[in-house]
């Protein structure tokens, strides 16, 4: 009896992966996550892994519950089920609370959105007051390099930042997340409404950054999907629907949905 | 056509305001050509021995005005702050409402319940001979100009983009920073206006005013001596205009308040209306 119940509760958990790697080569662990709002399931059990160190392509159509999906890894929304372990630690017992938790994580939402202040300042925005007082130069310069910005704010770091472009804006929030020193990059659709040069500046420096931290990138952008390789995750209508390798999910879709959507860029899962 | 309208209402009414202002100068004439501008210094208002100085009622409507806005600014934006980042929905329309039922109470009203609650309890409390004075016109201002900052300071809260909310808390700042490093500075033009509001009310208000201040006029002495009773420019008109005989040098002198606070108000909503272009945010 005992054995027997045993066996159906693994047989429940198996397609989950649960626990299926250590936490030493794992930086995120989704299991189950599922969200609704105002009555609607917007998340339906979702599980998935960010491994240490690595690009991972989130890519599902619009409105597959993408952007939520990451807000509910940062805390943005709380009201998730499931389990959700980042560095091997459960994010609902966060030693110092969500505030901490997010510093961990760099999030770059869709819309770049600066501070109305100078460059500098919206760099250092998200630092303690000492922080920001005694930021070194090269500190500032080296996130700027990493973001792939440096070259064209360099003499101008005392400008507003609102007189940057967007592409420049865009590339400034990620340098503003990197200046905590976060342990992973969420990217929500970075490139979305850019121009083609500051997408390519913008994916060089992800494929660049995910050499040291796991970074997941968000986009309804097949062909970008393409071109930044490494594990896809695909989503449809609040489900996750196939993970793993990018190229052979490019190459050979296990499932029908995902052929649909490679084919004509959308899905009718729902 | 529209646009025709528009120009013609805002021709008439600043057509008013000259208009008004002239009519107060024309009025306070013999009263600024008797003495220049020397009663504006002078504290000695005794309107049969022909001494008309306005020292006492300006300072004391400045001192009630600062201590309502000493009171009013603090707590109507905690109570803004509250209503708008912390309660949940039901509570923030019910505080919301609430305001607005303060602000819709006739300023006599006021006066009303400041005569009968607010003196008898400063007279018992700080051992006064009377209850009358610049403190209690000052509290009572502070509760009327109240919802004027708070609702005022609701809308520049909700008008901070959900956006920059999100990225602030996804940079890791804790709620105490994210107040004062982005909400009340994106705020501010909105809360400045407010604020700004409330100071022309609470200079301009004369009904509450006029039935606590005890209508003495007195400069306070020591300067800061905020219990004896005084005057405001405000009560001072509203009480005497009735004895005043028109054209005569007391009326006149009546007048020339006015014009003074006319000047005054009008300046104030003036600053509240100008925004800065460049909104300056971050003070490190
Ligand atoms: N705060 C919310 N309340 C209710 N529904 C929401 C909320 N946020 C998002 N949704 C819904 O969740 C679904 C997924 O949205 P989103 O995560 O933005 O999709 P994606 O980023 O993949 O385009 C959409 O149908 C959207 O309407
Ligand atoms: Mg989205």
């Amino acid at each position: 009896m005992n054995t027997k119940k045993k066996i159906t509760a693994i047989a429940a958990a198996a397609p989950q992966q649960v626990a299926a790697h250590d936490a030493g080569d794992i930086s995120l662990h989704a299991s189950r996550l599922s969200l609704a709002l105002e009555g609607k399931n917007i998340l339906r059990d979702i599980s998935f892994s960010l491994p240490a160190q690595g690009i991972n392509v989130l890519i599902g159509p619009s409105g597959a519950g993408k952007s939520t999906l990451l807000r509910c890894l940062n805390m943005l929304h709380t009201q998730w089920q499931g389990d959700l372990q980042i560095m091997g630690r459960d994010v609902r017992k966060w030693p110092d609370s969500e505030d901490g938790l997010r510093r961990t994580i760099g999030l770059i939402a869709q819309k770049p959105t600066l501070f109305p202040c100078s460059i500098q300042q919206n760099i250092v925005f998200g630092l303690s007051r000492k922080d920001r007082n005694h930021m070194p130069e090269n500190r500032i310069k080296k996130v700027l390099k990493q973001a792939a910005l440096w070259d064209e704010v360099k003499n101008r770091l005392h400008d507003q930042a609102a007189t940057l472009s967007v592409g420049q804006q865009q590339r400034l929030c990620i340098a503003r997340a990197l200046m905590l020193s976060p342990n992973m990059l969420l990217l929500d659709e970075p490139t979305a409404s850019l121009d083609p040069r500051s997408r390519q500046f913008i994916e060089a420096s992800l494929l660049e950054l995910s050499e040291n931290m796991p970074v997941l990138c968000v986009t309804h952008d097949i062909e970008q999907a393409k071109r930044l390789g490494g594990k896809i995750i695909f989503m449809c209508d609040g489900r996750l629907i196939e993970s793993g390798d990018s190229k052979l999910f490019f190459k050979h879709p296990n499932r029908i949905e995902s052929r649909e959507f490679l084919r004509w860029s959308v899905c009718d899962c729902s | 056509m529209l646009n025709l309208w528009m120009r013609t209402s805002a021709l008439i009414s600043l057509l008013v305001v000259v208009v008004m202002l002239g009519f107060l100068l024309q009025q306070s004439w013999p009263y600024w050509q008797h003495d220049g501008l020397n009663p504006l210094l002078s504290g000695d208002w005794y309107p049969y021995e022909h001494l008309f100085g306005l020292a006492a009622a300006i300072i004391g409507s400045f001192w009630a005005a600062l201590i309502a806005l000493a009171i009013a600014i603090p707590t109507g934006l905690a109570a803004a702050v509250m209503s708008t980042e912390i309660l949940p929905g039901p509570w923030r329309s019910l505080m919301r409402s609430g305001m607005e039922l303060l602000a819709g109470i006739p300023s006599v009203v006021y006066g009303l319940l400041g005569l009968w609650i607010l003196l008898p309890l400063l007279q018992s409390n700080l051992h006064l001979l009377t209850g009358h004075n610049l403190l209690a016109a000052g509290l009572l201002l502070s509760v009327m100009v109240l919802p004027t900052i708070m609702v005022m300071t609701q809308d520049a809260l909700c008008e901070v983009s959900s956006h920059q909310r999100d990225t602030a808390a996804s940079l890791g700042m804790g709620w105490s920073a994210r107040l004062w490093r982005v909400l009340l500075p994106q705020a501010w033009p909105g809360i400045r206006s407010g604020i700004l509001l409330a100071l022309g009310r609470a200079l301009g208000e004369t009904m509450a005013v006029m039935l606590v201040v005890g209508s003495m006029d007195r400069i306070p002495d020591p300067w800061y001596n905020l219990l004896a009773p005084a005057q405001t420019l405000t009560s001072r008109i509203g009480r005497e205009i009735g004895e005043s005989a028109f054209g005569s040098m007391h009326f006149s002198a009546l007048m020339a308040c006015g014009l003074l606070l006319a000047l005054i108000t009008i300046t104030i909503s003036m600053l509240a209306h100008i925004r800065s272009d460049k909104i300056s945010v971050n003070r490190p």
